[in-house]
This record gives C-alpha cells, structure tokens and sequence, in this order.
C-alpha cells in the first residue's frame, strides 16, 4: 500500500503562489479512477478542475475549502496497490 | 459522485453575472471559465527542461489559465529579452522592473529547448524593450535563425512589441524569414490610455501593415532552409499546415501576419466590428480573440465575461471579413493551439475535455451585442 500524494500544479502561477480550494468533489475512503476530478481549485483567472493521477482510494484531504493553498502543495493523499 | 457535491456547479453559475461590470472575485467565474487540468502529461518535463536552460515562458509569466494543458502537450511560448518589461500595460501581469542586459545565448537556448520539445510550430514573443535602441529586433532575428537553423521543417511564429512603430525593427525581424509575424492590437483604440498607456492603436496597425507590405513586396526574405527557391514551397512546413495550393504560398517570400483582441476590457460590439476591420485593412491574415482575465486585484479589473456563442458569432464576423484563420473563444489565446489556428482548424475554445455540470449552451448568448 503506497500513499502517493497529490500537489497543487502549477495553474499559471508560479511556485509559492497561491490557489484557493473551492470543494472537494471527493470524501476520505472514496475510489477513485485515474483521471477522476477530485478538486475545485480557484485563482484570479478561472476554476480548475483537479484530476487524480492514479487509481486508487482518498487517503487524506489536507486542504480545506476556502483555504488558500500554494503551487506544489500536497492537496491530498490517494492509497494506491490496496 | 456525491449527490451534495453535485448541485454546487450549478448554484455558482447562477452567481454569473452578464453586462455589469463584475470583478473576478475568486469562485465568480461564468461555468464556461473552467479548465480541466490534465491528469498526466509533459507538464514535469517542460518545467524541468525551461528550468535547466533558465528560459522564460509567457504562460509563466502572464499567470495564463492554459499553461497546465500547453505544458502537457509538450508546448510552450517562450519569452525573449528578459523577464521585466519597460512598459506598464494594466491588463498584463510581466513584471516591470528595468531589465538586465540581453542574454547572449538565449537563441540557442530556445532552438535547444525546441528541438528537445519537438516543436512543430514554435512561437517566440518577448516583453518590450523600449530601453534598446533596435527594440530587441536583433535579438529576435538572432532567435529565428538559431531555431531554424536547429529545426528547418518547424512553423516560426513570431509575437513582436511594436518596436516604438521602427519600420527597420520590424524588417530586420522579417529578414530572418519567420512564417508568421504576430502582433497583438490587444484592444480596442478608445481603451489605450487605460489599458496601454505606451502603446499606439496606428502606430500597432502600421507594424502590421508594414510587415505585410514588406512580406509581400519586393524584399523577399531568404528562402527557408531546405527550399531551393518559391517553387519549392510544397515541401515549405507553413505550406503543408495551410493546406494551401503552392501558388498561394510563395516559401521565403511571404510571412504571415496575426494579430490578436482581448475582449472583456469594456469594449463595444461596435468598436470590436471596426477594430477588426482595421486589422484586415492593415493585411492581417490570422486573428484571435480572447477573454481577459485580470491576473490579480491589483490588474485591470475584467469589465465584462463574454459568453461563448457570443465569441463563435465574432469568429463568424472576423471570417466574412476575409480572414484565412480565426480563433476566438473565452479561453483563447494569441499562441493558445497556434499550430493547429495556423492550420485554419481552430474553432474557438478547444479545451481538451468539454465542461461538464454548467456547461455553457453557445447560442443562447446571441443577441448579448
């Protein structure tokens, strides 16, 4: 069982700037497919939809809506190989 | 997924508003501002390779909502003569500090970067550099030929400042044989002294119009590398994108011109109409049209979020104006899928995967103008 972490991409804004979480369309203990949005992220430009790289289960969410989140950030942890 | 999840899409598309005049408060933006980004892709690798050869991109520097997507296609726009701008135009996000001196391996770097890409059509803009006495236009003939040199086959596309209106900038440019020769117009020439206080709406039409005369005149740029001659052009890159018969496209003997609006600034149908007739007065081949989005509070707010029936009806316009390429779409950019608006197959915003809850029904935005 591995932890692969998910990070905020880089959304038009540098490393170090930052991004708000607008809602998780996902809930700890969720499946998830690979390509899956998991997030709503917000920046000064427009919404992003933020997929999930692998397979997997929700781990973690370590951003909470409305919270400011910076480029590179872990956003959530999704268990993979369960 | 979750049923509560599900309505919130929905509540926040009820949030957007039409003619006023709104902020881009974050979580107000029209369901149709909306990207999905990509799950896997080159993105890691563009990074890691721009970082390597420290080499700038507009879609870095202008904070732009495609990078994700670009970057994952393996594509980028690279920017030329530093990072800091010496003009301060309200509606860009480049910082505007005095620039450094002009890195003199910089061509290199971008035909290295491009050829490691790929690139099939590379385009190359800069900030504008009012502080040299050439505008940076040397530096520019210097990118072109190193890349072409790298990559003979690869569509050039240049997107220029308007060199403080020098006919010799623009023409040692054009010299150095690039396909396209791009220069934004940006908006419309009542909101100049706000959105552009530097720039010129003529002085812009007239770069336009001049590389277009030139390009089509008596001063034949140098045939590309690989092209024997003008006959030659069905092997000509710019050529075969086109899809236009040999006797349209003279290789090496006429570039392209492009120019590019952003809409949302506070424009009128009107002014947008007669701008885009400027443009084709001034020759200009290809154009797009874009929404502005405000890179910050601290930008030109956004006066307007234009809907997407309301672009598919200007790119409809801009087409029966003579146009041969037309790419207008809220997520449109000047270089957004400048391979494939140069291939004249562009319709608007392609976004790789379509909105899903709130998704924008194109037509009812007609009559808006």
């Amino acid at each position: 069982m591995a932890a692969v972490d998910v990070p905020l991409p880089e959304l038009g804004k540098d490393a170090g700037d930052e991004a708000r979480v607008s809602f998780w369309y996902v809930d700890v203990g969720e499946k998830v497919a690979e390509g899956a949005d998991l997030v709503q992220m917000l920046t000064d430009k427009a919404t992003f939809d933020i997929p999930s790289p692998v397979a997997g289960k929700v781990a973690k969410l370590l951003a909470a809506e409305e919270q400011s989140v910076k480029v590179g950030q872990v956003l959530c942890q999704i268990e993979v190989g369960g | 997924m979750i049923a509560r999840r599900a309505v919130l899409p929905a509540a926040q598309s009820e949030q957007r508003v039409g003619d006023e005049t709104k902020t881009t408060k974050a979580g107000r933006f029209p369901p149709w501002l909306r990207k999905r980004v990509p799950a896997r892709g080159e993105a890691a690798e563009v990074r890691r390779l721009l970082a390597e050869l420290d080499l700038a991109t507009v879609c870095s520097g202008a904070h732009c909502p495609n990078l994700p997507e670009c970057y994952a296609r393996g594509t980028a726009t690279f920017l030329i003569l530093g990072n800091s701008c010496t003009r301060s135009c309200r509606f860009c996000a480049i910082e505007k500090r005095p620039p450094g001196a002009l890195r003199e391996d910089e061509p290199q770097a971008v035909a290295e970067a491009a050829a490691r890409l790929k690139l099939r059509h590379v385009v190359i803009t800069s900030v504008t550099r009012d502080d040299l006495p050439d505008g940076g236009a040397g530096h520019f003939a210097r990118t072109i030929r190193a890349v072409r040199e790298r990559l003979p086959q690869t569509v050039i596309e240049v997107l220029t400042p308007d060199f403080r209106g020098s006919r010799e900038a623009v023409e040692t440019v054009l010299a150095a044989g690039p396909d396209i020769f791009n220069h934004n117009v940006e908006t419309v020439p009542r909101l100049y002294a706000a959105i552009r206080p530097e720039a010129d709406y003529r002085r812009s039409l007239a770069v336009l119009a001049h590389a277009k005369s030139r390009a089509t005149g008596g001063m034949p740029t140098p045939p590309l590398r690989g092209h024997a001659s003008a006959a030659d052009a069905t092997a000509c890159p710019a050529n075969e994108a086109l899809g236009m018969p040999p006797a349209t496209l003279a290789c090496g003997h006429r570039i392209y011109t492009k120019s590019g609006l952003m809409l949302g600034l506070g424009e009128t149908a009107g002014e947008v109409r007669a701008c885009l007739a400027d443009l084709r007065a001034a020759g200009c081949d290809i154009v797009t049209i874009g929404q502005y989005l405000a890179p910050s509070s601290a930008h030109q707010p956004v006066a307007r979020f234009v809907e997407p029936g309301e672009f598919a009806a200007w790119e409809a316009e801009a087409r029966a104006l003579g146009f041969a390429a037309v790419a207008s779409g809220p997520f449109v950019r000047s270089s957004y899928h400048a391979e494939s608006v140069f291939a004249n197959r562009a319709r608007g915003n392609e976004a790789p995967a379509p909105a899903r809850a709130g998704g924008a029904k194109g037509d009812a935005a007609y009559g808006r103008r």
